[in-house]
């Protein structure tokens, strides 16, 4: 039995347009709901989720952000310390698309640099009324090096392995990590705090 | 340690669960303070068991806390939230108990107890959890550890800050312990070196807006009606008050370094959230920042805000509108200290956004490339011209006089004024800027002098500073000519009787009007014997205007009560009635075809002014005189009058041709009243004639030919009626060349001038003398215009084409030897 509930620890933020749906994806991976009318986030959300991948448990936290200009000060102060960000646009809003290369920017500035960054195109349940293609998405994520995911909050669909996939790939840049700096320094994502780390593998 | 710790849990991993005697000590104590059913609450006596063990084996306290942890997220995996909140109760009771030095071992389970709670989605553990912090929060602890991490806390209570609970007493709870876990972890961390620097920008833009986001919803708090028994209570927990409070406590640790950090993200969320218009929540947000931070580094916002107002400088008007009405605000809450060791860089940035302002005005955009991204709004310009205007004054006001005076030298250099060796933007735009400037910049100055009691006139008015302020007065604009009066009268005003003179009356007993007169002291006698001369020119010029309305008028007469009241001496005195007495003249012999009005008011002022000095002087030969004239002019010619020239419509007459010479006030009589009591009649009987200056004749505009034969039209319309006229007020080639050469007066102004200096720079503080410096680099500077401007230029043949050289237009490109020195020079 270890001290930790958890063997990895990512911090998971979402970005994007106001209105992309970037709440109802938390909450349809976190609670399993999709909760109609969802007001507009203020400032930040938060959430916690913890799955399992290959028996090991890994806790992701998942800040959810407020898209709205006004709270832009304060969510960039999130993106610091995120291992992971998804960005968020909406398939059925040119706008929200063409917000990317600004968003790019944002995450180029705010962010650390080994942060995993997901593109991710919601509401492919209004597939009658896209307006941005998928061809033009990978084409963009592609160019961009980003990893590229659709995904529809309201009928659940992707959304386990948007987050399951993330948390793979976490998992794997952290192992990497570990290897290349064999330091026992605080890695990102490694959930286990030094003090305990010998008990945990004596076990 | 830890190989023992490997042990236990080895023992424990092994054993635990199939006999509980084996267990460990500690670990029965603890389980012994959970009841059966979690609804009975701690287990008092086993808890004080508990405590008793933890206190005489403080070594323990590591694995004690370890396994309550461990219990704890145990129970909040299954949902027993009874036996959470039992673990929690305990951990807080040891924590109480224990003191500072075993702590530390203890408190990184206790953390990793609060953020198992803060991570959960129950508004309830949540709050136990911040409750918990906040608690530990105060415990002052005397050991440093090493690493500990707040990120995660910052983060979180952040969130809980914005929390958006559908139930409002929910969300109104969650939020109030975001504040409250907020203020625990500066309070935590705010003065341990060691720790995750709490002032770092990360953390910072998390805590200042999450508090500033609670501190503007005051509105929506109180609009909501709770009932009357609860209101008390909630008003003491309303998270705007709580996060006002917090806001403070902040930035009273701040130390100067960390300042910036922390007012930045203020800045920038007014931005976000367009709080800078309205501005009420700008400025009571900076109020509270400047009431709360270490006065010593309150100079340190003041800049931050000037810095922003730079940053916005293409904003829309009202918002920099806003910033500039805080900064107003700011400034005198600082008071003494707002300006800090960069008083012109501040008067600088101001006076660069007005001016900036201007130029939008007249471009109507923002910038001249772009075209017309943006519309500007002409009335929000000039809204944000009087924000700047008044904040100007109010940093001014928070100033040393000696600073205020070098402020006002400061404004003063930066007014554009046609001189003789620098030309202005030529053309239309560039003199409808060249106005717009010189008012604004004026009504800056004016609002600087207003109230400034300054002990000695010499050093408040510089020759540097009167000499442009003068010039400024000779200007065809009548708005502008107004303004340089004002200054002028709010500097020789120092015993608040401006407002006794603001109308032009003749009295009969002035000792209503309750004069504060102190004796002339010896610095304004020096003073006055330097700058007489120029100040009487300005006026009758200033006179002569035709432009001039009612308010001119006035002021003259204010200017001219006051000269007597606050600078006069025999001489002066003297030299005031030959100045008004010259004024009659203009009006009389009427030489610029001055219309009745200007006519009517110049005879007006000088009765006015005569009767106000007249009886000052207390000469009752005089007062008789003037009395005379006075009733004279009631019965044959009340037009004369101030009662009936400065009223709304004034009552005039068609023609001033037919004056009966009873009306008029005659030197010779004057003179002869006055040398009995013993003024200097040789002098009274002598006209006043002004001299006029190349100065003169460029502000106005006016072909150096025209000046020339105006002159010599005044002399001789002058010579024939006036025999007395001393031969040293002759104006011909000798009284020039003689003047120049005067060298006894030079002689004795060297001398004193060299005093000057030696004191100067005895007794004046390092910047001034640098300002000093300054101004001499720009006289260097002008000097050396002149040259190039004479060897680019032919040199000026005598008469006619002098008027074409000064009336062609300069408009050509600043050439380098033109580009000023940078101030930093002077340094």
């Amino acid at each position: 039995m270890s001290m930790e509930d958890y063997d990895f620890l990512f911090k998971i933020v979402l970005i994007g347009n106001a209105g992309v749906g970037k709440t109802c994806l938390v909450r349809r991976f976190t609670q399993g709901l999709f909760p109609p009318g969802q007001g507009a986030t203020i400032g930040v959300d938060f959430m916690i989720k913890t799955v399992e991948i290959n028996g090991e448990k890994v806790k992701l936290q998942i800040w959810d952000t407020a898209g709205q200009e006004r709270f832009r000060s304060i969510t960039q102060s999130y993106y610091r310390s995120a291992n992971a960000l998804i960005l968020t646009y909406d398939i059925t809003c040119e706008e929200s698309f063409r917000c990317l290369p600004e968003w790019l920017r944002e995450i180029e500035q705010y962010a650390s640099n080994k942060v995993i960054t997901v593109l991710v195109g919601n509401k492919i349940d209004l597939a009658e009324k896209r307006e941005v293609s998928k061809q033009r998405a990978e084409e963009f994520s592609e160019a961009q090096n980003m990893y590229y995911l659709e995904t529809s909050a309201k009928e659940s669909d992707n959304v386990e392995k948007l987050f399951l996939d993330l948390a793979c790939r976490l998992i794997s840049e952290a192992r990497q990590n570990t290897l290349v700096n064999n330091v026992a320094s605080p890695l990102p994502g490694e959930g286990k705090s030094i003090s305990y780390l010998t008990c945990c593998n004596f076990n | 340690m830890d190989c023992r710790a490997a042990v236990d849990h080895h023992v424990c991993n092994g054993v635990c669960g199939c006999c509980g005697a084996l267990r460990p000590r500690y670990k029965r104590l603890v389980d012994n303070i959970f009841p059966e059913d979690p609804e009975d609450g701690l287990v008092k006596t086993n808890m004080e068991k508990l405590t008793f063990y933890a206190l005489s084996a403080p070594e323990k306290l590591d694995r004690i806390g370890a396994y309550l942890s461990e219990r704890l997220i145990r129970d909040v995996g299954r949902h027993r939230y009874g036996y959470v909140c039992i673990a929690m109760e305990a951990l807080d009771q040891l924590l109480m108990a224990c003191h500072c030095q075993s702590i530390n071992l203890f408190v990184e389970s206790f953390l990793k107890m609060v953020a198992k709670l803060l991570e959960s989605e129950k508004p309830n553990l949540q709050i136990l959890g911040t409750n918990s912090f906040v608690k530990f929060a105060n415990i002052e602890e005397d050991t440093p550890s090493y690493h500990r991490s707040y990120d995660f806390f910052v983060s979180r209570f952040s969130e809980m800050c914005h929390s958006s609970h559908d139930e409002l007493e929910i969300r109104t709870k969650i939020r109030t312990s975001g504040i409250k876990g907020l203020q625990g972890v500066v309070r935590k961390t705010v003065n341990d070196e060691l720790q995750a620097n709490i002032w770092d920008p990360q953390h910072m833009d998390k805590i200042v807006p999450s508090l500033l986001f609670n501190l503007q919803h005051a509105e929506e708090a109180e609009s909501r009606s709770p009932s009357p028994l609860q209101a008390t209570e909630k008003e003491k927990e309303s998270p705007t008050e709580l996060a006002e409070r917090c806001l403070r406590e902040l930035l009273g640790r701040a130390a100067y370094g960390n300042i910036k950090n922390a007012i930045k993200p203020v800045l920038i969320h007014l931005d976000n959230h367009s709080l800078w218009e309205p501005k009420t929540f700008a400025i009571r947000c900076f109020k509270i920042i400047m009431y709360s931070i270490q006065p010593q580094h309150s100079h340190l916002v003041i800049q931050q805000l000037l810095g922003h107002l730079d940053a916005n400088s293409k904003s829309a008007a009202t918002v920099r509108a806003g910033i500039v009405e805080v900064l107003s605000e700011a400034a005198v809450i600082a008071a003494s200290g707002s300006v800090g060791p960069t008083v012109l860089e501040v008067f600088n940035t101001l006076l660069r956004q007005l001016r900036l302002s201007i130029d939008y005005e007249l471009t109507g955009s923002y910038d001249c490339a772009v075209i017309s991204a943006q519309i500007i709004k002409e009335h929000e310009e000039r809204m944000f011209q009087e924000a700047v205007i008044k904040t100007t004054g109010s940093f001014a006001s928070t100033l040393p006089t000696y600073q205020r005076s070098e402020v006002m030298l400061f404004i003063m250099s930066k007014v554009p004024l046609p001189s003789l060796h620098h030309a202005l933007d030529a053309g239309k735009a560039g003199e409808n800027r060249n106005r717009l400037t010189q008012i604004m910049l004026l009504k800056s100055l004016l609002q600087v002098s207003t109230g400034f009691q300054c002990s000695n006139m010499l050093t408040a008015l510089p020759s540097s500073f009167l000499d442009r302020l003068l010039s400024a007065a000779l200007m065809e604009d009548a708005d502008l000519r107004l303004f340089v009066l004002e200054i002028l009268i709010s500097f020789i005003d120092r015993h608040g009787n401006r407002p006794k003179f603001s109308t032009i009356s003749t009295i009969n007993d002035i000792s209503v009007l309750k004069l504060k007169v102190d004796k002339c002291s010896r610095q304004d006698t020096v003073f006055m014997k330097k700058h007489s001369q120029q100040l009487y020119r300005h006026i009758y010029l200033t006179s002569k205007e035709e432009s001039n309305v009612q308010p001119h008028y006035e002021a003259l007469y204010s200017m001219l009560a006051l000269i007597s009241i606050e600078l006069a001496n025999e001489e002066v005195v003297v030299d005031l009635i030959r100045l008004v007495l010259a004024v009659q003249e203009i009006a009389q012999i009427n030489e610029d075809n001055l219309p009745v009005y200007n006519r009517c008011a110049l005879y007006a002022l000088g009765a006015a002014y005569l009767n106000l000095i007249s009886q000052l002087t207390t000469v009752p030969a005089f007062c008789q005189h003037i009395h005379e004239v006075l009733e004279t002019r009631q019965k044959e010619a009340p037009y004369l009058l101030p009662e009936d020239v400065f009223v709304e419509t004034p009552r005039l007459t068609k023609s001033l041709d037919h004056l009966v010479p009873e009306v008029f006030f005659r030197q010779s009589k004057i003179s002869e009243v006055l040398g009995g009591s013993g003024y200097n009649s040789d002098r009274l009987s002598t006209p006043y004639i002004p001299q006029l200056t190349d100065e003169d004749r460029l502000s106005k505009r006016k072909s150096i030919g025209e000046t020339i034969s105006l002159q010599v039209e005044v002399e001789s319309r002058n010579s024939p009626e006036k025999e007395e006229r001393a031969p040293a007020e002759e104006i011909t080639y000798e009284t020039l060349k003689k003047a120049i050469v005067d060298s006894v007066a030079v002689e004795e102004q060297e001398r004193e001038r060299r005093r000057l200096v030696v004191e100067k720079f005895q007794k004046a503080p390092f910047e001034e003398i640098a300002a000093h410096c300054g101004a001499r680099a720009s006289l260097l500077q002008s000097k050396l215009n002149q040259i190039f401007e004479i060897t680019i230029r032919p040199p000026p043949s005598p008469s006619g084409t002098i008027t074409a050289a000064y009336g062609q237009p300069q408009n050509h490109s600043i050439p380098v030897y033109e580009m000023k020195f940078p101030d930093l020079c002077v340094y």
